[in-house]
């Protein structure tokens, strides 16, 4: 998988440096309190802080120093894991508009953190209008879970992202995942299902801009 | 009235010598009673229900009842199905002005208590027990959320994590643990 937008994690990284130096957490929590040892839980509130300034969503990084500590995790990778999905939520934020909801920022940070680029979220916010891409950027992730290369998940999202509701992508994965518990291929099963897209659509799909490969 | 009285007296010596019943007759009169099913014996009282159930009888409904009654059924028929197949993670059992109603099952036979933990609820173990259904080893709870993508894992008795196998799995066990999503379109 490609790491996403290397980029914006350093600048989440300085930003957050910067906000350690500048003065006192505004991005206290205090459900950390208790359930992330100190010396972490501190560093997690400057990220919180470097979130706040850029106009994140924090819960979702409150979450995920939740999640770890929970499943009992090494406060060093709880640290890791959301200082990771800052950037990745800062990466999606920009890929997607400023306008963009929370959900439609979490669901878009798990697709590029599957693989996509931030070009293929941009791209599909100018396919979808008016429509959300909470779903359409989570069933690109969930594609990639379950087995579906990421080019060829993005391609199926983008050709199916002009005329398609939430629920039918849904449907697509669902089918797909089905397709794949009963033997079938993850490519195999992808292009069965998107032929059949295209077949009741009666018209081309549109296509994922070629773009030149990242080394 | 001296003849009368010679044949009753013969009357009363005929009856009082002893009758010659055959030695069989006790047998065969208690093999015949055994014969005869007693009331409240099993096949007595199938014949019986049987004969009740055949039987017409007039039935009556109130024009209002006859109405409930159909519309009952209309409802079955149309959502019945719905209603009995466990829904997908993602696929709300409703959905409400606040969000969406989902339910989540996982089956753990021996599990003796399973908590549903995610982002919906801090990643608590005692904000959402789930409930046991029958005796089958299946675990259920609804839970209410907003639009959105959120984590979420099963934790079975305290210390086995279980991920949902009927949604996508996340894409990698950052804290070594496995674990689901769950997405909800905005309304």
């Amino acid at each position: 998988m490609r790491t996403p937008t290397g980029q914006l994690a350093l600048t989440f990284a300085l930003a957050t440096s910067l906000s350690a130096v500048a003065g006192p957490a505004l991005g206290q929590d205090p459900r950390l309190e208790g359930r992330v040892p100190e010396p972490t839980r501190v560093e997690i509130e400057a990220v919180l802080d470097s979130a706040l300034a850029l106009e994140l969503p924090t819960e979702p990084l409150v979450d995920r120093a939740l999640e770890g500590a929970s499943k009992g995790a090494a406060p060093d990778l709880i640290l890791t894991a959301v200082r990771r999905l800052a950037a990745e939520l800062l990466a999606a934020r920009d890929a997607m508009g400023p306008k963009s909801s929370v959900p439609e920022i979490v669901a878009g940070a798990s697709a590029l953190r599957a693989g996509a680029e931030p070009e293929d979220l941009a791209y599909l916010r100018a396919l979808r209008g008016n429509q959300t891409l909470t779903v359409a950027t989570a069933v690109l992730a969930d594609l990639v879970a379950v087995g579906v290369p990421v080019d060829t998940a993005v391609s199926a999202v983008i050709a199916l992202a002009e005329a398609t509701e939430d629920v039918e992508y849904l449907a697509f994965r669902r089918n797909v995942e089905r397709d794949i518990a009963l033997g079938a291929s993850p490519v195999t099963a992808l292009g069965v299902r998107l032929d059949a897209a295209a077949e009741f659509a009666d018209r081309p799909l549109p296509q994922r801009p070629q773009r030149p490969r990242k080394p | 009235m001296p003849e009368e009285s010679d044949r009753l007296e013969q009357a009363i010596r005929v009856l009082k010598e002893p009758a010659q019943i055959d030695s069989g007759l006790d047998r065969r009169v208690m093999a015949e009673i055994e014969s005869v099913p007693l009331p409240g014996a099993w096949p007595h009282r199938f014949w019986m229900t049987l004969d009740w159930l055949k039987r017409g009888r007039p039935v009556r409904v109130s024009p209002l009842g006859g109405l409930a009654f159909t519309v009952g059924i209309a409802i079955l028929v149309l959502f019945g199905r719905e209603w009995m197949t466990p829904q997908e993670p993602g696929a709300p059992l409703a959905t409400t002005a606040q969000g969406s109603v989902v339910q989540f099952v996982i089956v753990a036979p021996a599990a003796s208590g399973v908590s549903l933990v995610g982002d919906f609820n801090d990643w608590s173990s005692a904000a959402t027990p789930m409930r046991r259904v029958g005796g089958n080893g299946v675990w259920e709870v609804t839970v209410p959320l907003d639009a959105g993508r959120y984590r979420y894992a099963f934790l079975v008795d305290g210390s086995t994590w279980l991920r949902d196998p009927s949604a996508p799995p996340t894409l990698d066990d950052e804290f070594g643990r496995p674990g689901s999503v769950v997405t909800i379109g905005e309304l």
